[in-house]
C-alpha cells in the first residue's frame, strides 16, 4: 500500500513545498532583520581612544591588573591586563603590562562568525554578551593573547574589592568571550557628563587611574594636546606590538631607554 | 532477488557466534559513558575541560575535524554518480553518503559540547558575519547537513519495513506519514543532480574553509599557510575515500557478497589511492615550503620547539607521508594486489593519517605560541591534557557514528526494489 507515492497527491505536495518557501522566506527575513546588529561598524567616529605605556616608568606592581579586576568584576583568576616581565636583547629585564591592543584591524573582530566581537566608531574593540556563542575562534586569532574566556560562573567580587575600586559592570555569563574595553562604561558615561577621557579620572580606564608611577596615559589619539597623544610624541621611538602583522594596535610602548640609546648608536 | 545480509561472526566457544548483539552492547556502554561526561559539561561549562586561554581548541575541535573529513566520500561519490553518472557505482555511493551524513552529525554534536553557549549553536545562521570563515563554515555545514539528509532519506526507505510492515495498514497515521516520506524521497531522488552539485560546492567550500579557519592567522606562525586549505580538501576525499573502501569492503564483500563487483572495488580502491597521493605530492611541497619559511625566525623557533617536545616531524614522515604514499601506491594498484583483506587493512592508514593532519594543525600553532615580546621574539610551549569529560564526550559521539553505522550495514538494503529487478 505505502510503495505508490501517487497516494500522497500533488496538492499534498504543493502544500508541503508551501510550507517549506514560507519557512525560509520567514527565515531569511527574519536574518535580515536581525544581521548587522553593529551596523556602526567602520563608520569613524569623532573620537579616537587610544592609550601609551611608559615601559621605562613600570615598577611591575600589578595595580592596574588589580583595579581592571575589581572595576569590571573579574574573578581573581582572570586578567583582561596582564603584566609580565621580558628582556631586552642584550638581557635587561623589564615589565611589559598587557591589555588588549584594540587593533584597527584587529583579527578577533574578523574571524567571530556572529559578529559579538566589533570596534565602536571610536576605535574600541568590545563585545556583545549576547550574542557571543563561545566558540573561541577570537581567542585563537588574537596575536597578543590578551581575549578571555569565562569558563565558569561569577563567584561573587575578586578579592580586590573594594581596595582597588568596585564593580562598575555587571558579571557575563558562563560560556562567553570577554576582554579590555578600555572601560568603556566609564568612557561613555563620562562623556554625556561633559567630562574628558584621560584627563578626569571617573572617564578613565581603572588601570591608567590605578598607575601610582604614571606609567600609562590614556585619551583622544585625534586631539594632539590629550595626554595619550602627549605621551606618544614625548619619545621618537614608540612602538607597537607585533608590527609586522598590521593589525594597526591603539596601545603604544614607549620602548625601555637601553634599546633607544642603542638605537641612537647605531644611528637608527 | 532479496538481498541476503551475513552477518559478521567471530568463533567463540567452538562454534560461530553473531557478533552484533556484543558489539551493540558494547557501543551502548560507551553512549552511558559518554552521557555522563555530557551532563557534567552541559551542567558545570567548559572549566571541565583541560583547555585553556592559550590553548582553547582541543580533543573535540581534532574529532569535529575528523569527522567531517571521514565523510569526505559523500561529495567524491555524489559528483562521481549524479554528476559523471558513472552508475556502477551507485551502490557504493549510498554507503558514501550514509559516511557523510554520518561524519556530519558527530561534528554537529561534537561542536555543541565546545561551544561556551550550546544553546546559542543557531545563531550564526541568523546573524550573519560573512566575513568570518567560521561562519561561512557553519552556514555551509548546516546546508550541506540538510542535503545529506535529503541524500539519506530515500536510502533509509528501501528497508523493507518502510514498504510492507504490517503497522502500516493498522495505523493509518502511520501508513499516511511513510506515504508523505515515499514521496519527498520521489522527489529527491529527482533533484539528485541539483543536490550533487550543492554538496559538491558547499564541501569543497567548507572543506577549503576549514584549512583557511588555520592559515589565515597570521599571528601564529606555523599556520599561516597558503596551501592548508587545498591540503584540508585533498586530505578530506583521500581519507575519507579510504575509510569508504574499508567500510565497502565489510559491507559489500563480507555481508552481502555479491551485490557489488569486485571490480567496482577495486576502482574506489584505486580512486582512494590515487587522491592519496595527489594529496602526499602537495603535503611534501607544503613541507618543503614550510622549511623555506623557517628561514624565519619565528616558525624556525616554533618547529624547534614542537620536536623537543613531541615526535612533531616523525610524525609527519610516518603518519602522514609513508601511512600516506605506500597505501596509496597499494591502493592504486588494487587490480594487481588482488587480496581484498591486505587493501582494507592499508586503507585504514590513509583514514588515520587525514586524522592525524588535522590533529598536527590543531595542536602546532596553539602549543608552540608565538610571543608579542617586542625586542627578543620567543615561542612558549602551552599544555594541554585532555580530562575524563572530553574523553567521555569523544566516546559518546564516536559510540553514536559506530552504532548508526552498525545498524545500517547490518540492516539497510543498500538497493532499492526496482535495482534489485533490473
Amino acid at each position: 500500500m505505502t510503495d505508490n507515492p501517487a497516494e500522497f497527491s500533488r496538492r499534498d505536495t504543493l502544500k508541503v513545498g508551501g510550507a517549506i518557501l514560507g519557512a525560509l522566506t520567514v527565515t531569511s527575513l527574519a536574518s535580515v532583520g536581525m544581521q548587522n546588529a553593529h551596523a556602526s561598524h567602520g563608520v569613524e567616529g569623532e573620537h579616537k581612544w587610544g592609550m601609551a605605556i611608559d615601559i621605562n616608568k613600570c615598577i611591575g606592581c600589578n595595580y592596574c591588573t588589580y583595579a581592571c579586576q575589581a572595576v569590571n568584576n573579574l574573578a581573581d583568576d582572570m586578567a583582561y591586563s596582564v603584566v609580565t616581565t621580558e628582556t631586552t636583547k642584550n638581557g635587561e629585564e623589564y615589565f611589559l603590562s598587557r591589555p588588549c591592543m584594540h587593533c584597527d584591524d584587529a583579527p578577533c573582530v574578523k574571524v567571530c562568525p556572529v559578529e559579538a566581537t566589533y570596534i565602536r566608531p571610536d576605535g574600541i574593540v568590545t563585545m556583545d554578551y549576547d550574542l557571543c556563542i563561545g566558540c573561541r575562534y577570537c581567542e585563537v586569532a588574537c596575536p597578543y593573547d590578551v581575549r578571555r574566556f569565562n569558563w565558569k560562573e561569577s563567584a561573587g567580587n575578586t578579592t580586590c574589592v573594594p581596595d582597588f575600586g568596585i564593580p562598575e559592570v555587571d558579571p557575563r555569563p558562563r560560556g562567553v568571550m570577554e576582554k579590555c574595553t578600555f572601560c568603556e562604561h566609564r568612557i561613555d558615561a563620562g562623556l554625556e557628563r561633559g567630562l574628558v577621557p584621560g584627563v578626569d579620572e571617573s572617564a578613565t580606564p581603572a588601570c591608567v587611574v590605578a598607575c601610582p608611577t604614571g606609567a600609562r596615559a590614556f585619551g583622544d589619539l585625534k586631539d594632539p594636546n590629550s595626554p595619550v597623544s602627549i605621551m606618544i610624541n614625548s619619545s621618537p621611538n614608540v612602538i607597537r606590538l607585533r608590527e609586522e602583522l598590521s593589525t594597526l594596535p591603539k596601545v603604544y610602548y614607549l620602548p625601555p631607554k637601553s634599546t633607544v640609546e642603542k638605537h641612537e648608536e647605531l644611528g637608527l | 532477488m532479496t538481498i541476503q545480509i551475513k552477518p559478521l561472526t567471530m568463533r567463540m566457544f567452538k562454534k560461530e557466534v553473531d557478533i552484533f548483539p556484543y558489539w551493540v552492547g558494547f557501543l551502548l556502554i560507551g553512549l552511558v559513558f559518554g552521557a555522563i561526561g555530557a551532563y557534567d559539561i552541559l551542567a558545570n561549562g567548559l572549566v571541565g575541560t583541560g583547555l585553556t586561554n592559550q590553548v582553547p581548541w582541543g580533543l573535540w575541535i581534532t574529532i569535529d575535524l575528523s569527522a567531517i573529513a571521514m565523510g569526505g566520500s559523500a561529495f567524491v561519490f555524489g559528483t562521481i554518480v549524479y554528476l559523471i553518472r558513472a552508475t556502477r557505482f551507485a551502490i557504493v555511493g549510498k554507503l558514501a553518503i550514509l559516511l557523510g551524513f554520518l561524519g556530519y552529525s558527530t561534528a554537529g554534536m561534537v561542536l555543541l559540547f565546545d561551544l561556551g553557549q550550546p544553546l546559542r549553536f543557531w545563531y550564526p545562521v541568523v546573524y550573519w558575519q560573512p566575513h568570518s570563515l567560521l561562519w561561512e563554515i557553519t552556514m555551509c555545514v548546516v546546508l550541506y547537513l540538510s542535503v545529506l539528509i535529503a541524500e539519506v532519506l530515500p536510502i533509509v526507505l528501501e528497508h523493507e519495513i518502510f514498504h510492507s510492515h504490517p503497522w502500516l495498514t493498522k495505523y493509518p497515521i502511520l501508513g499516511k506519514s511513510v506515504n508523505l516520506l515515499h514521496a519527498i524521497s520521489h522527489i529527491l531522488h529527482k533533484w539528485a543532480p541539483g543536490l550533487a552539485i550543492v554538496g559538491l560546492t558547499l564541501s569543497l567550500l567548507h572543506q577549503a574553509s576549514l584549512g583557511a579557519t588555520y592559515s589565515v592567522l597570521s599571528g601564529r606562525g606555523l599556520w599561516f599557510n597558503q596551501s592548508a586549505p587545498v591540503q584540508f580538501v585533498l586530505s578530506a576525499m583521500g581519507g575519507g575515500t579510504s575509510l569508504l573502501f574499508f567500510l565497502s569492503v565489510i559491507v559489500f564483500k563480507i555481508m552481502r557478497p555479491g551485490l557489488v563487483k569486485d571490480d567496482v572495488l577495486y576502482d574506489v580502491a584505486r580512486i582512494a589511492g590515487g587522491i592519496n597521493l595527489l594529496c602526499i605530492y602537495m603535503r611534501i611541497w607544503d613541507w618543503a615550503v614550510t622549511n623555506y619559511y623557517s628561514f624565519d625566525v619565528e616558525v624556525s623557533l616554533q618547529t624547534q620547539m614542537l620536536n623537543l617536545i613531541s615526535p612533531y616531524s616523525i610524525s609527519f614522515w610516518v603518519g602522514q607521508v609513508f601511512f600516506a604514499a605506500i597505501p596509496g601506491g597499494l591502493l592504486l594498484a588494487a587490480k594487481k594486489v588482488k587480496n581484498f583483506r591486505i587493501l582494507a587493512l592499508v586503507a585504514l592508514l590513509p583514514a588515520f593519517c587525514a586524522v592525524l593532519l588535522r590533529w598536527s594543525y590543531n595542536f602546532s600553532g596553539l602549543i608552540a605560541m608565538i610571543t608579542y615580546d617586542p625586542f627578543t621574539p620567543e615561542v612558549i610551549i602551552n599544555s594541554y591534557k585532555p580530562t575524563w569529560q572530553e574523553y567521555s564526550v569523544g566516546t559518546l559521539v564516536i559510540s553514536y557514528w559506530l552504532l548508526a553505522f552498525s545498524f545500517a550495514a547490518r540492516f539497510l538494503p543498500f538497493v532499492g526494489k526496482n535495482e534489485q529487478h533490473h
